[in-house]
């Protein structure tokens, strides 16, 4: 289990994944395991995955910034070889509940529902929708809207299979100092609770 | 056929009852009689242009009529998986936008404006993604059978708000569900996430992706307009006056009777397990010819087995059932059944549907549009 430190970063230009000021913080590399086929509670999903491989990506180096009452955090792994098929790349990050105890394999659990902020690649066609949303996840693909002004947005940029993503949110989110990664191959048909996700808590410190 | 009789083990443990498994005493159901279908599309067009044309919808067909035998749209359909077995959801394939076909763009601007309307003609444009190989009803009119008994027939279809709705069960986020008031299977749009399980494991392939919205889409079954008592548009547009709407559980409806009494309306592919709402009377077909032309009066032109591909055993006894009656009219008498596929009064096809909806107050603040999940009544005012 890593700790991981807030930076304090200055600059209008951090929410862009390939602004220098990124470069003076060094970042925590977040291992991923897939989410456990076991813990799957949709037995559609359970028929339809049995067998097949997934979670397989990773592992995403995860860099925390404050900037006021903002976090930004920026996320960097290799994806897809082929994306915008029919899935997307995605990555998010969730925050447990104050109190949580639940370990983040499950992407939350019904009694611990985690706030997840979802960064999903975007089609020609889908430039429209938000860069990013706040979720309430609540198991495995178990994923309800959260609020609709939770002020979660995003930036990416992507060089050949890396992917860059910066996301924005309120700092509050961390009240319980630790968070979860994770993430979607879209090229794998990966979604919802089909991915690959942190084992183990990442504990931060400001 | 196997049942789904609780949510227990279906979808995900952790989300509320979505009504799986529950067929509501208010089941709204629909019978098709096939013999009466000319493929028109009126009814798939009556459906596009009420739901069908925002953004991202151009090649959503909530309702579509099937030329039989065919391979139907999304291409190949019968064989992409999904449905029941054993009480087990079973893997399904995600139809893709080029098997769906259609939604094409036309070179307009190069025919009416592009100088060279004598000399190009109207043609999809080709994007290069496989859309203009297939559509909506691509093999309309291939038929079955060498001439001079080649045959073929239409098959409406639409999402069947199936009483053990697979879809509803695949939803990890629990955005599906089966309304307890009239069993319409609903999704609700700020909910989904996109994840598109419930296309993989619908059967019939009745689910459409919005790809600029990220949300899934099917039919609705017009449920503002029943919540009003207008019957759904493809039904009440239909102008061969063959598509019956009501309930299959009131005894009086002509639903309970062709389903229940007569038996002559059937579930199409009763094998998938999902239990399907919307029904069929299969076709009837003339008799084959000889080679020399002479009416081989023992075998019908539609080969039987391929009538119970589509919708079970039972088709045969429904098909004698029919030939049945109608023998018994062609020697001077009467048949209950026959009277009530010929629909002599048009609104007697819509139960408690029958308000025309030109007579409605569409003042914006009194359309009684229900996006939300509760159930409960609205009526108009
Ligand atoms: S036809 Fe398909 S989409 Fe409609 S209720 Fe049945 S399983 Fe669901
Ligand atoms: S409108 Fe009626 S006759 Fe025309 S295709 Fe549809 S169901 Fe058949």
């Amino acid at each position: 289990m890593g700790t991981l430190t807030v930076a304090a970063l200055d600059g209008e230009g951090a929410l862009d994944p390939d602004d220098p000021a990124w470069g003076t913080v060094t970042a925590t590399e977040v291992p991923l395991v897939p989410v456990p086929f076991d813990a799957q509670l949709n037995a559609y999903v359970r028929a339809a995955w049995t067998g097949r491989e997934y979670g397989c990506s990773g592992p995403v180096d995860l860099t925390l910034a404050e900037q006021g009452d903002r976090l930004l955090a920026r996320l960097s792994w290799d994806g897809s070889a082929d994306p915008l098929g029919e899935f997307s790349d995605a990555v998010a990050l969730f925050f447990p509940p104050a109190a949580g105890t639940a370990p983040p394999v499950t992407i939350g659990t019904r009694d611990e529902p985690v706030s997840l902020w979802l960064w999903r690649d975007r089609l020609p066609v889908q430039q429209a929708l938000p860069s990013a949303t706040q979720l309430v996840a609540a198991g495995p693909g178990v994923f309800r809207p959260g609020s609709a002004n939770a002020g979660v947005s995003a930036r990416s940029s992507r060089s050949g299979r890396r992917w860059t993503v910066v996301l924005a949110g309120p700092r509050q989110a961390l009240a319980a100092r630790r968070v979860g990664v994770a993430l979607w191959d879209g090229s794998n048909d990966e979604r919802a609770g089909i991915g690959a996700v942190s084992a183990a808590w990442t504990e931060v410190e400001s | 056929m196997s049942a789904q009789a609780t949510t227990s083990g279906d979808g995900n443990d952790a989300i509320e009852d979505r009504g799986e498994g529950v067929a509501p005493p208010g089941q709204v159901t629909m019978v098709f009689d096939l013999n009466k279908c000319m493929g028109c599309q009126t009814c798939s067009v009556a459906c596009k242009v009420l739901w069908t044309r925002e953004e991202g919808e151009d090649h959503q067909w909530w309702m579509s009529v099937n030329t039989q035998p065919g391979l139907g749209a999304p291409k190949g359909w019968e064989g992409m998986g999904g449905g029941w077995q054993d009480g087990q959801p079973v893997r399904g394939h995600q139809p893709s936008r080029e098997e769906f076909g259609g939604g094409w763009d036309f070179n307009y601007q190069e025919v009416l404006y592009g100088g060279t309307g004598n000399a190009t003609h109207l043609r999809p444009v080709d994007h290069g993604d496989g859309t203009t190989r297939w559509g909506m009803n691509w093999d309309e009119d291939q038929g079955g059978g060498e001439y001079p008994n080649s045959y073929y027939f239409y098959l409406p279809r639409l999402c069947n708000h199936c009483t053990h709705p697979v879809c509803v069960s695949a939803c990890p986020s629990g955005a599906m569900y089966k309304r307890h008031e009239d069993g319409v299977v609903l999704r609700d749009e700020s909910v989904c996430q996109g994840a598109r399980f419930c296309m993989e494991a619908c059967p019939y392939k009745k689910i459409y992706f919005n790809y600029a919205r990220n949300v899934a889409q099917h039919c609705i079954l017009c449920f503002p307009r029943l919540e009003v008592g207008v019957a759904p548009a493809c039904a009440r547009q239909c102008p061969g006056r063959l598509v019956f709407v009501g309930s299959a559980e009131d005894a009086e409806s002509p639903i309970h009777k062709l389903v229940h009494d007569w038996e002559v309306a059937l579930p199409l592919h009763p094998e998938f397990g999902t239990g399907p709402n919307v029904f069929y009377v299969p076709p009837l077909a003339p008799s084959r010819l000889h080679e020399d032309f002479s009416i081989d009066e023992e075998t019908p032109r539609i080969p039987p087995e391929y009538l119970e591909s589509l919708f079970g055993p039972k088709v045969h006894a429904a098909l004698a059932t029919l030939q049945g009656e109608l023998a018994r009219v062609r020697a001077g008498g009467q048949s209950e059944l026959l009277e009530t596929l010929i629909v002599y009064r048009w609104t007697d096809l819509f139960g408690r549907y029958t308000t025309d909806p030109a007579t409605l107050d569409r003042t914006p603040d009194r359309v009684p549009v229900r996006l939300g999940r509760t159930s409960g009544s609205t009526a108009a005012s």
